[in-house]
């Protein structure tokens, strides 16, 4: 296989603004960079799984060996970015008389702390009408100081300007973009991920894999997130089993780290497809963690698209290490679903929907079609998803 | 403007769209859930640039003009990029980043039918072949 011709659409448009940080131990630059950045009275937002780890009284204690002040530490944030925790975060970010912010965790705890962000650089106190905007982009301007740790290799949020909040009432997810949300500064520190659960390595791990593939494989696919996320599949396939086996090996914990960055540059300009359009109708309807969701749906989404663009999927079986290069296109895109199925195997992903109390059953599949067939990232895919094709999915995926 | 002569041509597809719209059961039902007064606002091609669909109450009713009430959302863009919108041509989300539409209001039950767009777009063309404006088609 020689590398095909990738199209692209004629206009495109690529940018990150977040600085990023990488060492293990960069956590020892959190002083000095917050100051740059004319922080000084800090309020760390947290949740209470990684203060239970020690994981954030590591960044407490860089605070505290400093000049910096600790405000306050709010540590209330449940899964999912939810629209209370965000107007609650707002009310105790201005009563601690903060003017900054460190954050430390995964993709819930980094999707609330933006939305905070948000609310304190607009002075407002509800963030619900403006997630309804969806896009906070007219009038935006920057916010105040805000540094960022993932303590997960997955959802990349300490990069991407978008979040996505729970509304608990109408069981739906919003996906919200603000130029400016995330943060200044990503520290990625792989010391910080060391205790995490092989369970958790594994599907936060598959759910940068999901950003990379769809990143890659979208409608808005373009060359220089081409770039990003293919090398972040490349350091996923090698890394991502050595993480889960040998959770201590800080070669594999820091390049997880970085390629879930990198998928995360990656699709937050080109946007991602219908695998995150249905795991984010399972994670809404059944509390399915998103990265194990992206898991299970990912290899019936790919084998659903490669007609559309095997190009892709070609170049994507290469990134994974797979020798295609004596194939057809369409024989190497079909053995880059192959690959994931053996992958997920090999990091000990079996689930299926039916583990999460999915049924197969109108009752449970109308809802979950009805959302996914309406969420933003479905315009995306590169094949065109009617309702019908949806419900063959999650039948698939039971 | 890039695609019309007047400021009336493009209301006139734009209306004529969702009269075809209307009929197609998916998009109807679709429309009706949105359950908002929608002002799709255009002026910046002309004072008489705009129209407003009445998607409240189990009915879609589109008409020429700024609705008399105040709109539950405002959609504001030009004319042109309204007719890559419905052409399936403008991606609404990056659109939004790109500032080409500016929104006021609660945009997610509008947003909820953009991946319908496709379609949309289908009806569309229709629209424009029943109207003539066969120049105006964006392949």
């Amino acid at each position: 296989m020689k590398f095909p011709s990738i199209g692209f659409e004629p206009f495109f448009s690529w940018v990150n603004r977040t600085r990023i940080l990488y060492a293990p131990s960069v956590r020892k630059e959190l002083a000095f960079e917050l100051s740059q950045l004319g922080g000084s009275n800090v309020v760390l937002f947290t949740d209470k799984g990684v203060s239970k780890a020690g994981i954030s009284q590591k960044i407490v204690e860089q605070i505290s060996n400093s000049e910096l002040k600790l405000a306050g530490i709010f540590d209330n944030i449940q899964q999912d970015a939810r629209m209370t925790n965000i107007n609650d975060g707002a009310e105790y970010y201005r009563s601690c008389g903060a003017d900054c912010m460190v954050v430390v965790g995964g993709g819930s705890v980094m999707d609330t702390a933006k939305a905070v962000n948000i609310l304190i650089g607009t002075g407002l106190d509800d963030f619900k009408p403006l997630a309804e905007q969806a896009g906070l982009w007219e009038d935006a301007k920057p916010l105040p100081p805000h540094i960022a740790f993932p303590t997960t290799a997955g959802t990349g949020c300490e990069v991407t300007n978008a979040m996505v909040v729970l509304d608990v009432e109408s069981k739906s997810k919003l996906s919200v973009t603000h130029p400016y949300c995330n943060s200044d500064i990503a520290m990625l520190d792989p010391e910080l991920t060391l205790s995490l659960p092989p369970k958790i390595t594994a599907f936060t791990g598959m759910d940068a894999l999901t950003h990379a593939i769809e990143g890659v494989s979208s409608v808005g696919a373009e060359p220089i997130a081409d770039a990003l996320g293919l090398h972040a599949i490349r350091l996923i396939s090698k890394y991502l089993p050595i993480a889960v086996n040998e959770p201590e090996n800080i070669e594999a914990r820091g390049n997880m780290l970085i390629a879930s960055t990198m998928a995360a540059m990656c699709f937050c300009n080109t946007m991602t497809g219908a695998t995150h359009a249905t795991a984010h109708a399972l994670g809404a309807l059944h509390g399915i963690p998103h990265g194990m969701a992206n898991a299970i749906m990912l290899p019936l989404v790919m084998e659903f698209n490669i007609e559309e663009c095997p190009e892709r999927y070609a170049v994507i079986a290469d990134a994974l290490g797979l020798q295609v290069h004596e194939d057809e296109i369409s024989t190497a895109a079909s053995k880059s679903v192959q690959a994931i199925r053996e992958l997920k195997e090999l990091i000990g992903l079996t689930e299926t929907l039916r583990d999460y109390g999915v049924k197969n059953d109108p009752e449970h599949f109308g809802p979950l079609v009805e959302l996914a067939a309406s969420d933003g990232q479905i315009s995306y895919n590169p094949r065109y998803v009617e309702e019908n094709d949806l419900l063959r999915l999650f039948n698939q995926a039971i | 403007m890039e695609y019309w002569k007047d400021q009336h041509e493009p209301i006139t597809a734009f209306l004529k769209l969702f009269e075809k719209a209307k009929e197609d059961p998916e998009l109807s039902e679709g429309l009706k859930k949105v359950n908002q007064l929608i002002w799709f606002d255009y002026t910046e091609d002309g004072s008489d640039c705009s129209f407003h669909v009445d998607c409240r109450n189990g009915q879609v009713v589109a008409k020429q003009g700024k609705p008399s009430e105040e709109p539950d959302l405002i959609m504001s863009l030009s004319a042109d990029d309204a007719h890559r919108s419905w052409s399936n041509k403008l991606n609404p989300v990056m659109a939004i980043t790109r500032k080409k539409i500016r929104v006021k209001g609660s945009a997610t039950g509008l947003l909820k039918l953009a991946p319908k767009l496709k379609k949309v777009a289908l009806i569309y063309e229709q629209a424009l072949n029943e109207l003539n404006f066969l120049d105006k088609i964006l392949k």
